[in-house]
């Protein structure tokens, strides 16, 4: 029983993450957050079951697929929500243009594609075992994306442009660098990110619009507990949301487990509003 | 200098008619009493189904009226809020249908539910008071989610995912139409209640927490317990209108609230507009209207709804309220000169006790290892303008924002009449009577320059949040108070022709004399200027100067705050020097301005 | 240095720009020649900062801005480097979660790939000191050493015209001398650089010409050659309106 609560919990704790790791790119380029975020994920179930299972397409196929249409639905975000508010002196308006976008993606889905959960196709041809596919997939991703997204942020130009532009937007600016630019990559790439979430979780979560909800609040907890951009502390925290949450059901059961890590997050947060580690860059003052 | 006779009082009490914030006014009552009677005419024109519709509109009005004070008004993103309505609804049900208790009568039951939503409106709300926009919305969202999954796990009390019956009145509300008169008529009381409060004091002082909270500190209104009051009755009022939901549905489920729900409450305040009623009473009805027009929309509902917000969003911010807000569309005189009446400084004044001294005793603040201000001694005198002036760095802005309760000395102490000042209480400066003004304009655009001004003066109302609730008389007395002290205030710095006009569209100059006028509302002892010249022309800059000289004549002490030449030499009695946190020089204009030392500081070198 | 009259480098007439409603600049007039060494000098809040921010793009401006001939209307920061106008902001703000090597390769991003490490090398051997230090990361500098950094960063692109901001402020004497040293290395090499100040002996020593902004407009322009400057640029700074100036 503790292994399938340690399994069931690190995989979900890994989509937690990865959805966090989403909101943490969307910050870092933009210091706005959005509520776009819950929606990719749910989209990488969605969409897979689509490619897959409905129009036959091979796996691989379906997963490029998937991470294209993820990337491409961040840049929209960029474009239609998040832009156009940045110029304005109105902060706040950020919330609802992310909100709005995020409903309508969420309606969409749940119009056309269903209102009830569908099956999600196993990815890789092999028998079910303890430590399944179900269970790694989400955890490969997860260590892949982390994995990545260091080897960039360290390595590559483009990822120390991102971290330019996050830690000195208007010194970045005077240098030369293509902000616009910058930002709409970065809001594709946390569309990736994002769909890859719902893609490799796809068999836990399955292939269902009301997952975007679930996504946006329980992919929001490690950020707000691990730190705004803090995608190391989005990992740790989403790891011991999953498993708290996990535990939390088999001792009470779901409803309860739900109220029980609403509770813990709101305490939480009261008594340290920036997190348990904190914001990872500063802004210069 | 300008030579003018005291304006006759009379003259100074603006039209009525014109003014904004007076709920007296027929024009503003007009469109909701017409509403009204549509509404109570409804029966005779709509069948049965559209009877539906109506309820269910009035009903989502009563929470809607409610949330609008939150979301509109107060600015809080407040998107689960269908939580209370899930609350109010099991609330009646429960009480009524005797599944705890004895049944009660359904009057009973909703008598209680309000209570019970009052205090969750309280516990879902308070977190505003600590985390960021974001944070707030999502443990909103989460919360609506809880009261729903425990109304489904809460099976002995709220029949689980079966249900309870909802609560059914007796006779003369029994049947459809009478159901919904009592709902029209529930919706009516909440609206005016809501008018009311959006025309008094803490309307204005919500409004201000909203768009300019370092200026709603400076004015002396407390955000905690302002907020408070307000979840408090948003929550009293959701719950009702959840308990009207349950008798309307007339059997409630868990999934009869859904979060579609919720952001159909949340985008009609939207669509409607901040800071109305009228709009989001528009916008409710719509939004309930729209989906029934044609059989497809009804599935597309929150799509359409989402589609809608995202427009208003980037199209109109301001929604229907802009759109129906003619009265600011008209142009304004392209050559509008800013003439103050030094002369009425006085009368603005005059009722003010002396005022004391206020002191710097050795104060010392380092941010890192960086000495801010190092050791400074200060003191500014009654009826005396004091210039503070020095480099970019010196710590002009730090001592100013020192002695209003921005940061808390961490050697010496800031006294007035020799008592230390609270360290970081921002908000009982204005009870001390000293006020400030800002480098940037800290100004509510969306409202209009005398409500801007009469924010100044929110502290000085007697009427508590239940009087203006109820329209009843003290709640007048302080409308007429500090709409006749801010028409004087504005008559002071020359810009009362512009009383009606929304802020937004006023010029910069306008905007730092605007901040003087509702710096004067506080008739204070001890008036800060933080650099009020910056962006003046010349002109603008010397009618400046005698209002400063007018208003220290009438007892006031200035901290003036400057780089300006013209300001410093010519206004202030005394100069103090600043540079690298320390006083460099002191003493009058003249000698500072000969002081080999300061030229060359002040100039660098 | 000649003059070249004729051909400024960058040549800004009547240019007003400001932070939304607020007009800081209100009709700024300026010339920077090639090679030329200009120094602008003037009290706080006068639009020193706001000027270089309108001429490089980070700011909306209006009026006429032009630099080597073209029209700079509509052009950000992006394009302005691209064309060799390089404006180093004030504050010495580097990325300090980078190295060194990496702030500069950053600064030559739009430069084809196969000359970032020839560019930075050669801004690396103007600057021995955080030459030493290329691996290091930028948080770990001295407040002189970043400054030293983000002049280095400007100059990756060899521009023609460098606007430095406020290069001295915050740092120790020592520090200031050894920054000011690099601005005459430049106008060796035949850069022209246009110096925001707030020390004016030194500014003075440096440059070729000086402009006095106070109050949203020039107020005073000179060669450093000409007598009595000190004493003539704090009359036009304190000049008010009821005093001559």
């Amino acid at each position: 029983m503790v292994e399938s609560i340690v399994l069931s919990g690190t995989a979900m704790g890994c989509i937690y993450a990865l959805v966090a790791v989403t909101y943490n790119v969307m910050f870092s380029a933009s210091r706005v957050f959005s509520f776009t975020a819950g929606a990719l994920g749910m989209l990488g179930g969605v969409l897979g079951a689509l490619f897959i299972a409905r129009m036959g397409l091979p796996v691989a196929l379906g997963l490029v697929l998937v991470l294209v249409g993820g990337a491409l639905l961040g840049i929209v975000t960029e474009i239609v929500a998040v832009r156009p508010v940045l110029k304005s002196l109105d902060q706040h308006l950020y919330v609802l243009s992310t909100l709005a976008l995020a409903l309508m993606i969420q309606q969409f889905t749940a119009i056309q594609w269903s209102t009830e959960p569908q099956p999600f196709p196993r990815l890789l041809d092999i028998t079910r075992s303890e430590f399944d596919q179900q269970f790694w997939l989400p955890m490969l991703a997860c260590a892949a994306v982390i994995g990545g997204l260091e080897l960039l942020y360290r390595h590559t130009l483009i990822g120390h442009a991102f971290l330019a532009i996050a830690e000195d937007n208007y010194a970045a600016r005077a240098l030369g660098l293509p902000e616009r630019g910058l930002r709409m990559t970065s809001y594709a790439l946390a569309g990736v990110i994002g769909t890859l979430a719902g893609f490799a979780g796809g068999e836990m979560l399955l292939a269902f619009f009301a997952n975007a909800p679930m996504l946006t609040f329980y992919g929001f907890v490690p950020v707000a507990l691990g730190g705004m951009g803090n995608n190391r502390g989005a990992v740790v925290a989403g790891l011991l949301l999953g498993l708290f949450q996990q535990t939390a059901n088999f001792l009470v059961g779901g409803i309860f487990a739900s109220v029980a890590v609403f509770t813990v997050f709101i305490i939480v947060l009261l008594a340290r509003p920036e997190g348990l580690v904190g914001a990872a860059l500063q802004r210069r003052v | 200098m300008d030579t003018q006779a005291t304006p006759e009082p009379t003259k100074l009490r603006a039209s009525r008619a014109n003014l904004p914030g007076s709920a007296s006014t027929f024009g503003a009552a007009l469109p909701f009493l017409a509403l009204l009677a549509i509404g109570v005419a409804f029966p005779l024109f709509g069948g049965g189904y559209w009877g539906v519709i109506a309820t269910r509109a009035c009903v989502y009005w009563v929470l809607v009226s409610g949330l609008n004070l939150v979301v509109g008004f107060a600015g809080q993103i407040a998107i689960g809020w269908v939580a209370l309505l899930t609350l109010g609804a099991y609330t009646t049900s429960v009480l009524a249908a005797g599944n705890v208790m004895p049944a009660l009568p359904p009057y009973l039951a909703l008598a209680i539910a309000a209570p019970v939503g009052a205090v969750f409106g309280l516990i879902v709300g308070l977190p505003a008071l600590r985390l960021r926009t974001f944070y707030f919305a999502i443990t909103t969202l989460g919360f609506a989610t809880i009261v729903t999954q425990v109304a489904l796990a809460w099976q002995s009390v709220t029949g689980g995912g079966v249900g309870v019956p909802g609560p059914v009145f007796p006779e003369p509300f029994a049947s459809q139409w009478g159901f919904y008169y009592l709902c029209l008529g529930l919706a009516a009381v909440c609206t005016w209640m809501t008018a009311n409060i959006a025309a008094s004091r803490f309307g204005r002082a919500l409004t201000a927490i909203r768009d300019a909270e370092v200026a709603a500190e400076a004015s002396g209104i407390a955000k905690p317990v302002l907020l408070g009051t307000v979840f408090l009755f948003s929550g009293a009022v959701a719950a009702v209108a959840g308990g009207l939901f349950a008798a309307l549905q007339s059997y409630i489920t868990p999934d009869a609230f859904t979060l579609d729900l919720s952001v159909l409450f949340f985008i009609a305040i939207l669509i409607g507009g901040r800071s109305s009623v009228l709009g989001p009473l528009l916008g409710t009805i719509l939004l309930t209207v729209l989906p029934e027009f044609a059989a497809p929309l009804v599935a597309w509902s929150t799509f359409l709804y989402a589609v809608l917000l995202l427009v208003i969003v980037l199209a109109i911010p301001g929604g229907i309220a802009e759109l129906l807000d003619f009265r600011n569309r008209r142009p304004l005189e392209s050559d509008r000169a800013i003439v103050p009446q030094p002369l009425l400084v006085a009368r603005l004044l005059d009722a003010a006790p002396a005022a004391g001294s206020l002191t710097l005793d050795q104060v010392g603040l380092s941010f890192g290892g960086v000495r801010a201000i190092d050791g400074l001694d200060l003191e500014i005198r009654a009826g005396q303008v004091h210039g503070l002036i020095g480099p970019n760095g010196s710590g002009k802005t730090t001592t100013l924002n020192v002695i209003s309760g921005y940061y808390a000395p961490q050697r010496g102490a800031v006294r007035l009449n020799g008592a230390a000042l609270p360290a970081l209480a921002r908000h009982l400066r204005a009870r001390m009577r000293i006020a400030r003004t800002f480098q940037t304009p800290r100004i509510v655009g969306s409202a209009s320059v005398l409500q801007n001004v009469m924010i100044g003066g929110t502290i000085h109302g007697h009427g508590t949040f239940a009087e203006s609730l109820l329209s009843l008389p003290r709640h007048w007395r302080d409308e007429a108070m500090l709409r006749d002290t801010a028409m004087l205030a504005l008559a002071t710095v020359g810009l009362e022709r512009l009383a009606p006009v929304r802020a937004d569209r006023l010029q910069h100059a306008e905007l730092r004399f605007i901040e003087i006028a509702r710096a004067l509302m506080l008739r204070p002892a001890f008036l800060l200027l933080d650099e009020p010249a910056a962006g003046l022309s010349v002109e603008e800059i010397t009618r400046l100067s005698t209002l400063l000289l007018a208003i220290a004549r009438a007892g006031t002490g200035v901290l003036l705050v400057e780089h300006h030449p013209d300001l410093i030499f010519d206004v202030c009695h005394h100069v103090t020097v600043l540079n690298l946190g320390k006083m460099l020089a002191a003493g009058r204009p003249a000698e500072i301005r000969s002081h080999r030392e300061v030229v060359n500081a002040y100039l660098g070198g | 240095m000649p003059i070249s009259a004729a051909d400024p480098l960058l040549d800004v007439a009547g240019l007003c720009s400001g932070y939304g409603k607020i007009r800081v600049l209100t009709g700024v007039d300026l010339k920077v020649g090639a090679g030329e060494v200009v120094a602008l000098l003037g009290p706080n809040g006068a639009g020193k900062t706001t000027l270089l921010r309108a001429v490089s793009g980070l700011l909306p401006w209006s009026g006429c801005v032009r630099f080597d001939g073209s029209d700079l209307t509509g052009c950000g920061p992006r394009d302005t480097v691209k064309r060799g106008l390089v404006h180093v902001v004030e504050g010495h703000r580097v990325f300090t979660q980078l190295s060194v090597l990496d702030n500069l390769r950053l600064a030559a991003y739009d430069l084809p790939r196969s000359e970032h490490a020839a560019r930075v090398e050669e801004v690396l051997e103007l600057f021995p000191e955080i030459a030493a230090k290329r691996r290091e990361r930028a948080a770990w500098l001295s407040g002189g050493q970043q400054q030293i950094l983000a002049v280095a960063q400007g100059l990756v692109r060899r521009p023609r015209l460098l606007m430095l901001d406020e290069p001295s402020a915050g740092l120790s004497p020592v520090l200031v001398d050894r920054v000011l040293v690099v601005v005459q290395r430049l106008r060796e090499a035949g850069t022209a650089v246009l110096l925001v100040e707030q020390l004016i002996e030194k500014a003075l020593a440096l440059a070729d010409r000086v402009y006095a902004l106070a109050r949203g407009s020039i107020v005073l322009e000179a060669k450093t050659s000409e007598a009595d400057l000190p004493h003539r640029l704090e009359q036009a700074y304190m000049a008010t309106s009821s005093r001559p100036g």
